[in-house]
């Protein structure tokens, strides 16, 4: 066990003094911060955008069916949310309607070139048999030439001026805006709730979602350093000299326990500069005892399991690049779940979300997954940390005889059958 | 254990990869505080005799004993092993490299140290200890391999080629810490091409070809046993047309000759008288182990 020990504190030194890990700890950080700046960044470009769709839009109504008087009392049909009202009040200044009748199209088609105006909406005289309207708008990008602006105020302001003088004001108003919804839930214990607002119900996500994604990255950022470190050793011989002092099984257990610890100290770290007080982790993100320490038992078993795996293909490799492109067999099945993480997310009990979780190579990232997604049935959790236990024992068994059979060897790749027959023999 | 056992007995050893048989039958031992002289051709199954002894690989028949016992894991810690391909962490500084490398010997972190610090500044070596090990030249390194293999003080040591890329006063310098080993009571089994060396180190040699054992036993024995063949002859004949002789190598003090297993030295000298050769002396030579070693493989 001494050796164990001694070579855990070398891998777990060796790692963290690494370049790249280093790079790794501090970069994503930066590349999380990254992203956010630039979100940051498009959000004013949003405002920009705002700011543009509320420029006043003309309207060219040859049927007569609008009363543009009506246009200052027209509200959107949807909320907004309070920054783009406040935008939308700003911007749209002493022009509360934002709507502008034209009579000329020319007139108004050369405004529209010139950016003062948002559109152009041309009704035609046959408008109420046909129902048709062309929209003129600027030229802006894919999606947002998909719908043209301001469409809703427009046809707020259409049937606010169809309505008019035929129902009561009341009704007028919930034809207008028929509803001003107010969310409610039952609670997993049945209580009746208002749903939270929209920060906390995004907070409840990505709280145990960024645990998640943690987690995850962690698993194969360790199991990662694992494979790269066999793979040298294997590459400058050092490995025969080791296995002069040490069997296989200690050499992967000390590896194996260093490389974990230097994947926990990166989670630590990123969890410590991106969540920092342990209070906010559970009142602020919803992160529950049960789900961080199910998330933690997951972390370690989908760890133990693509370090076996790594460390039994990393061997078979003569060079470290050479184990990475074997490896990416693993890293391949494993990402599964990521490439369904809306549906898992959306039901999380699915038959295909508990499938997953009970396939083991998929079963780490898929439980991480599920829990942060809901309550997931007790019997999933059983069966899928048995049949994780099982393959974590089968891989670093198996990784041990890899070890054994192609640690000294050289040049030549064992091929598939090569490697059933050790499995064999062993 | 017992303690009049050889420190290290193959009995019988077979191992194979696939179609290939690397070692087969192998039987030797090597007895406490002995320098074994292990030889053989690139490819006769040295390194892997040595890596069954290492239990890095498990033989598929066949004995093998250390210490008396079957190898246990615990014995590996009495048991150095310089491999003949360096394996070193050539990123990391020397000396941390020997602490580890030490250390999984089983040997506590200050005495490793210790142990390490002695025998880089008996090696002239610690003005390096600083540095990376890619820093160093192949020689250098070759030392550091070496410093890691006995600064854990095992009571065996398997060398296989110690000497590869030293120069002459560093090999001169690694023959006298052998032979300061061996007379301290260290088991040595000593794998390597250079002859000369075998003969000023070791008593006794086992060799093997194909991975069969062609020669084994007491190395003064096996050179008398060939010297019945070998001659130092001075004279003016040429050899060329002698059908008797194996093979010659001249100096410039006279001609080595080795003769065919069927011939005697009255052979040659009868030829010689024959030929009418001026002869300045005839004798009996000792058979250099390049000799046999070159007369086997070719064999």
């Amino acid at each position: 066990m001494d050796k164990v020990w001694v070579i855990a504190k070398r891998e777990f030194l060796v790692t963290v003094t690494r370049k790249s890990y280093i790079f790794a700890v501090v970069g994503m950080p930066l590349l999380f911060g990254g992203i956010f700046g630039i979100s940051f960044l498009t959000s004013g470009t949003l405002e920009q955008s705002i700011r543009s769709g509320s420029e006043p839009m003309a309207v060219v109504d040859r049927s007569h069916t609008l009363d543009f008087e009506l246009a200052g009392s027209i509200e959107p049909v949807r909320e907004p949310s309070a920054a783009a009202t406040e935008i939308l009040q700003n911007a749209a200044g002493s022009r509360p309607s934002g709507i502008v009748p034209y009579t000329d199209m020319t007139r108004a088609i050369q405004d529209l070139k010139a950016g003062r105006l948002s559109a152009v909406y041309l009704i035609e005289s046959d408008y109420m048999s046909t129902g048709q309207i062309v929209a003129y708008s600027p030229e802006r990008g894919m999606f947002s030439d998909l719908t043209p602006p301001d469409r809703s105020r427009l046809y707020n302001l259409i049937r606010a001026s169809l309505v008019k003088g035929r129902i009561d004001d009341e009704t007028r108003e919930r034809v207008l805006a028929p509803a001003k919804l107010k969310q409610m839930k039952i609670s997993k214990h049945g209580d009746v709730e208002s749903a939270s607002d929209a920060f906390q119900k995004a907070a409840r996500f990505f709280g145990p979602f960024s645990m998640f994604l943690l987690l995850t990255m962690s698993i194969f950022f360790s199991s990662g350093y694992l494979l790269q470190g066999i793979a040298e050793e294997k590459q400058n011989r050092v490995i025969e000299v080791i296995w002069a002092s040490v069997d296989p099984m200690e050499l992967l257990a000390g590896k194996i326990i260093g490389l974990g610890a230097a994947g926990l100290l990166q989670v630590a770290f990123y969890a410590g500069m991106l969540f920092l007080p342990a209070v906010a982790v559970f009142a602020l993100f919803q992160v529950s005892v049960t789900g961080l320490v199910l998330s933690l038992v997951y972390y370690l078993l989908g760890y133990l399991l693509f370090a076996g795996l790594m460390a039994g293909t990393g061997i078979l490799g003569n060079s470290p690049q050479e184990s990475g492109q074997l490896s990416a067999f693993w890293t391949l099945l494993s990402m599964i779940p990521m490439f369904l993480l809306a549906p898992i997310t959306e039901a999380p009990n699915s038959w295909m979300a508990r499938g997953l979780s009970w396939f083991p190579l998929t079963a780490p990232v898929t439980m991480l997954l599920r829990i942060t997604s809901g309550q997931i049935p007790w019997v999933d959790v059983g069966i899928s940390i048995v049949v994780l236990v099982v393959s974590i024992y089968l891989a670093v068994r198996g990784a041990a005889i890899m070890f054994r059979a192609a640690a000294l060897m050289y040049g030549k790749r064992p091929g598939f059958g090569e490697i059933l027959r050790w499995l064999k023999e062993a | 254990m017992v303690l009049s056992s050889p420190a290290i007995a193959l009995h019988s050893v077979r191992k194979s990869f696939r179609t290939v048989v690397a070692v087969d039958e192998a039987s030797f031992d090597v007895q406490r505080g002995e320098i074994l002289g292990l030889l053989g051709p690139n490819g006769a199954g040295k390194t892997t005799l040595l890596r069954l002894i290492m239990d890095i690989f498990r033989p598929d028949s066949g004995t093998i004993q250390v210490f008396g016992r079957h190898l246990l894991k615990e014995d590996k810690n009495r048991i150095g092993y310089l491999p003949e391909e360096r394996g070193l962490y050539t990123r990391q500084k020397v000396q941390s490299v020997i602490e580890y490398l030490v250390q999984l010997k089983g040997v506590p972190r200050s005495q490793a140290r210790t142990n390490a610090f002695q025998w880089l500044e008996r090696l002239d070596m610690l003005k390096v200890k600083e540095r990376r090990v890619q820093e160093l030249s192949k020689g250098n390194q070759q030392k550091i391999q070496f410093i890691a293999t006995v600064a854990a003080e095992p009571e065996i040591l398997l060398l296989d080629e110690p000497f590869s890329g030293l120069d002459p006063v560093n090999a001169r310098v690694l023959i006298e810490v052998i032979q300061g080993l061996a007379a301290s009571g260290k088991t040595i089994v000593l794998s390597t091409h250079q002859m000369n060396l075998v003969e000023s180190l070791c008593r006794r040699v086992f060799m093997i070809h194909h991975g069969r054992q062609v020669l084994y036993g007491d190395l003064e024995q096996i050179q008398r046993e060939y010297s019945a063949k070998a001659l130092f002859v001075r004279s003016n004949a040429d050899y060329a047309d002698c059908p008797f002789i194996e093979h010659t190598t001249a100096n410039g003090r006279g001609t080595q000759i080795l003769l065919k297993d069927n011939k005697q030295p009255r052979d040659l000298l009868s030829w010689l008288v024959e030929k009418g050769a001026d002869v300045q002396s005839f004798e009996c030579a000792r058979t250099p182990l390049e000799d046999i070693f070159i007369k086997i493989v070719r064999q």
